[in-house]
């Protein structure tokens, strides 16, 4: 069925999906491993936050506290049952939505600005939980020391632990692709584009929110999860709202709303984070705030969206093209009672 | 490059589903007595651009290249190579960032070695991945006893100080000289939380009483709160011990003064702080207070001159990071020239146990058991700004603290070698 | 006793900061639509305009509470003309993302100009010593800034409910779509309503100087508990802005002295509370409440 959707895509679909697979299928042979999985992780993550963005419209600048939490159960599951590690990313996945079911629930009470005021606040009350705790967390110190159990395979080399993520990542691109392109898909588009409407057609708003920001934050648990075993250890910078900032930067930058944006976001983003690291510029918050200023001003659908419109022929009925909808964000204030400001 | 071999070795791995090692990467070669790749590398990694960038930072990078070019210019011909080369990376004290890098600089770059990591999750971080990769690493900019604790590694090096090292210089000295009677603050996070453990150690094993110790959010800038119980308390508190460190100190001190403490006979103690802070409050809200480094610049001749060498490079006076930084990257290399190769196991064993004295370690050994640096400490004084000679030039020697008493003994550091 | 009552006084000085950043912050909101994340760094940037003009051209406290308030508003008044403006019309968001980003470049721009040490700065020299309050003493300084934060609040509102421009303000900040509606020309207080809000960010920067650490990530985390602080008073309500800022601060300084662990929370588990119970903010009205 998933065969015949992206048959329906078109050829340019199948293209991109089969570049896309060869470009992850490669990466490491290109960019040096552990980097390589940074970016894989994060990719999931900027899609994850991408289904609330892009496709919800609500901007989440919290979510380091699910990619973050899972981060820690994700390491402390691991350290303890020794468990094969996809095992535990599900467990730290599990934990990051349970977290995200009491924080969206108040969350969602609130919409447009709010809603990122609000879920960045939540973040930082996680933040000073993990802080905290430190017997559970390590605090400053870290969660040190988290294994890649997998089946007692030797995955201490990035290079083979790059390949052993990378179908949990793809899966989990997978369960992301299949949310968008649902009834449920389109129901939380229709609610973005217009809630009264919606919710006059029976729609419960709010619990569908809910749903896709639960969703959302177990992809992002397992993003997270995977990069705290990848790294071998789990930190307050995952939980920082610095990290939430990094993956609105990821998906804006590369285009809200098209999944394939987020990817390609991800990949810059890490990548120049990286040549910043050694460079001998020490300018990263003048460097991520031009890319912010910039995108917002001057190319608001992010580099896909623009690609996309710059080559866009419209096909008609296609599955694919309408991956790239106006951002939320490109209708004037006032056409949507629940994005414009609630005083 | 040998990316076939790892894709045969990934397959056979697969396949066999055991547990083959992926003898792909670069590793410790067997060629003893020799200096792989004909190049000896020492990686850099700190923050060059957060908090600890002016008492880390460049800097420290540059301490490292001063040792380089002294080494060479020792040993001239005889030098096991000259063809050393100093890399650095910007870890914005990210513990993902330096752990990249370190990863990065063992397996790609050659590193040998790698020096400074401020902040304690970035250390522990990379001391992880120099146990993996067999390489060394010295930890000089971060303070957890942890690297010498329970995640010691026979790879890490923990080079200059420790919260242990710091409480135990002030907490004791400051009891034992009549102030029997403390209030402590410190941020409510891991070095804070160890820094109060091991002052209200240090106090009570020197007879005195912490009448209490508060936690204070982090990060902070009110401590109004704790300012206006610090003179109420029961018995009155004839010090006021503060752990925090950076703005938050900063804080502290503006408000200790704001309420007048000294002037109530509450004495200030400070838990950790560097030249670049003092330099950031003023010496006259500082003056008089009292705390422990690992070294200072004019505390003698022979470090002042290593201090006027180190200006006259780089404009700035020295902290005590600066100077381990260049001590440090001195032994190792000596260390390596003495060993004759650049195989980590064999500059270890040159290493572990090792007694010295240089213009930073004085009576100093890296102790075998449990890899931490032991060496003099000083507790010292603020100056007035009266008795300032020049800038910088902001504390003087009260008492030296012996190297078997300043740092904690290794049968207590619960570090097991593996 | 005396030391509730003096950590209540304690939480009321750590309040000043939060109702006059609070009330920046909710009248742009209000205007503008925008939710200013720029709004910690104006408040960094002020504290750095007082430190850098009393060391370059020997200006004191009292000339900078005055002056680095107008430059900083003249600067938000030119962001505004040049930035800020091409976004209005679309979804919040965008201004929300362009803020941010700017709060980020002049973090960065002042840590690579004045290094991350914090600055030293003095406090004034008539504000040195102590105050008699009767039951306790206090800082002279930080009694100034309560004092001083009150009488501003106070005189912010009284112009708002009593002139013109302040009607059309407050009308616009708090019921926006009827102020329009009614045909009033709001456009042209936007840029200086922005610029208002900048330099009383700005204020707040000067009057932390003395009395706190002035270095470039000062206004940082600040933001967000600004944040909560407004979701709590009803983002758009000038009146609960302030109220919330001084009673997160009271509450914050309570907590401090019988729960220091949970102090921090203090303020994220009540804007969660308010949310659960009354989603408009304890000052705000229902209307656009989901």
């Amino acid at each position: 069925m998933i065969i015949a959707r992206v048959l329906r895509g078109g050829v340019l679909g199948v293209v991109l999906l089969v570049v896309g697979l060869l470009v992850a299928l490669a990466l490491p042979w290109f960019i040096y491993p552990p980097v390589a999985t940074d970016i894989i992780a994060w990719a999931l993550f900027a899609v994850a936050l991408d289904l609330l963005l892009g496709y919800t419209g609500l901007l989440s600048f919290g979510h380091a506290a699910f990619w973050g939490s899972s981060a820690y159960a994700t390491g402390l599951v691991a350290i303890h049952t020794g468990l094969p590690f996809y095992l535990a990313v599900l467990a730290g996945a599990m934990v990051a939505a349970a977290l995200a079911v009491p924080i969206g629930f108040l969350s969602v009470r609130r919409t447009g600005i709010y809603f990122a005021m609000v879920t960045l606040a939540f973040a930082q009350l996680i933040f000073f939980v993990a802080n905290q705790w430190r017997s559970v967390t390590g605090g400053e110190n870290g969660l040190q020391g988290i294994p890649r159990n997998l089946f007692g395979l030797d995955l201490s080399d990035a290079f083979y632990f790059y390949y052993a993520a990378l179908p949990m990542i793809l899966l989990g691109l997978l369960v992301a692709w299949r949310i968008v392109h649902s009834p449920f898909g389109r129901v939380i588009v229709a609610i973005r584009e217009n809630p009264a409407r919606a919710r006059a057609l029976g729609y419960s708003v709010d619990r569908y929110k809910l749903l896709v920001f639960v969703l959302s934050a177990f992809l992002a648990g397992v993003a997270g999860g995977i990069y705290a075993v990848g790294h071998g250890f789990a930190s307050l910078q995952e939980v920082y709202w610095t990290t939430s900032g990094k993956v609105v930067v990821m998906t804006v930058l590369g285009g809200m709303g098209t999944l394939w944006g987020a990817l390609l976001g991800a990949g810059i983003v890490v990548q120049l984070e990286d040549y910043l690291a050694t460079a001998g510029i020490d300018a990263n918050g003048i460097v991520t705030g031009s890319i912010f200023v910039i995108t917002v001003l001057l190319f608001r659908k992010g580099i896909w969206g623009t690609v996309a419109q710059l080559t866009g022929r419209r096909r008609g009925g296609d599955e694919e093209a309408p991956d790239v909808p106006e951002p939320p964000a490109a209708r004037p204030v006032g056409a949507d009672p629940e994005t414009t400001r609630s005083a | 490059m040998g990316r076939f071999k790892k894709v045969g070795a990934l397959v056979t791995t697969l396949a066999v589903g055991g547990t083959l090692a992926a003898c792909g990467g670069g590793g410790p070669g067997g060629d003893s007595g020799k200096i792989t790749d004909d190049k000896v590398v020492l990686g850099v990694i700190t923050d060059l651009s957060g908090v600890y960038s002016e008492l880390a930072g460049e800097n420290a990078v540059e301490a490292v290249k001063m040792a380089v070019e002294d080494f060479k210019a020792k040993h001239g011909d005889d030098a096991i190579t000259d063809n050393i080369e100093v890399i650095s990376a910007d870890h914005q004290n990210k513990p993902e960032i330096a752990n990249t890098k370190a990863r990065e600089m063992y397996d790609r770059e050659g590193a040998d070695a790698i020096f400074d990591v401020p902040t304690s999750s970035a250390a522990l971080a990379v001391a992880g991945v120099a146990e993996q990769n067999k390489k060394l690493f010295f930890d000089i900019g971060a303070g957890t006893t942890e690297l010498t604790g329970a995640q010691c590694n026979p790879y890490t090096y923990h080079y200059g100080y420790d919260t242990y090292m710091l409480a135990q210089g002030t907490g004791t000295t400051i009891t034992e000289k009549g102030s029997k009677n403390w209030y402590i603050i410190y941020p409510d996070y891991a070095f804070g939380q160890d820094m109060n453990k091991s002052f209200v150690n240090a106090v009570e094993g020197a007879g005195g009483t912490v009448v209490q110790s508060d936690a204070t959010p982090f990060p902070n800038d009110n401590f109004s709160t704790f300012m206006t119980k610090a003179p109420g308390l029961d018995p009155k508190p004839d010090v006021l011990g503060t752990m925090q460190a950076g703005g938050d100190l900063v804080n502290v001190v503006k408000q200790y003064n704001e309420f007048g403490l000294r002037e109530k006979g509450i004495d200030l103690a400070v838990g950790l702080m560097f030249e670049t802070d003092i330099a950031s409050i003023g010496v006259e809200p500082l003056a008089g207070t009292l705390f422990t480094t690992a070294w200072f610049w004019n505390m003698d001749d022979q470090s002042r001159e290593w201090a006027d060498k180190f200006k006259e490079r780089t404009g700035d006076r020295p902290t005590f990071d600066h100077a381990a930084n260049y001590s440090a990257a001195t032994q190792y290399l000596e260390a390596l020239q003495r060993a004759g190769t650049d195989d980590a196991d064999k500059v270890n064993e040159e290493l572990n146990g090792l007694e010295f004295e240089d213009f930073f370690a004085r009576d100093a050994t890296l102790r075998a058991e449990d890899h931490n640096l032991e060496h003099d400490s000083y507790l010292v004084e603020v100056k007035e700004k009266s008795e300032m000679e020049e800038d910088f030039d902001f504390t003087k020697m009260v008492e030296t603290i012996p190297a078997a008493e300043a740092f904690m003994p290794a049968e207590d550091s619960g570090c097991e070698m593996g | 006793m005396d030391s509730l009552l003096q950590q209540i006084f304690t939480g009321l000085v750590s309040g000043s900061f939060y109702a006059l950043l609070a009330l920046g912050l909710s009248v742009i909101f209000g205007m503008l639509g925008v939710v200013n994340f720029a709004h910690g760094a104006f408040y960094m940037l002020g504290a750095f305009g007082a430190v850098t003009v009393l060391d370059t051209i020997g200006v004191s406290f009292w000339l900078a509470l005055v002056v680095v308030p107008l430059v900083l508003g003249v600067l938000g008044m030119v962001l505004e003309r040049t930035l800020v403006r091409r976004l209005t019309a679309l979804d919040p968001l965008y201004n929300f993302l362009l803020t941010f980003g700017l709060a980020l470049i002049l973090q960065d721009l002042v840590r690579l100009k004045y290094g991350v040490s914090s600055q030293p700065y003095a406090r004034p020299e008539e504000m040195q010593g102590t105050f008699d309050l009767g039951l306790f003493t206090y800082p002279r300084y930080q009694v100034f800034v309560l004092v001083f934060s009150v009488l501003l609040s106070v005189a912010v509102w009284l112009v708002l409910s009593r002139t013109r421009v302040g009607m059309i303000v407050r009308a616009s900040t708090e019921r926006p779509e009827l102020t329009r509606a009614l045909g009033i020309n709001v456009g042209r207080w936007i840029t200086p309503v922005f610029g208002f809000g900048v330099a009383l960010a700005g204020l707040a920067g000067v009057l932390a100087a003395p009395m706190r650490a002035v270095n470039s990530g000062m206004g940082g985390d600040l933001i967000i508990v600004i944040f909560a602080v407004v979701v709590i008073g009803g983002l758009g309500s000038v009146f609960g802005s302030v109220a919330a800022g001084y009673l997160i601060g009271m509450l914050t300084a309570v907590g401090n002295f019988y729960v220091p662990a949970l102090s921090q929370s203090l303020v994220f588990i009540l804007m969660a509370l308010v949310l659960l119970l009354r989603p408009a903010g304890l000052f705000g009205r229902e209307e656009g409440v989901s």
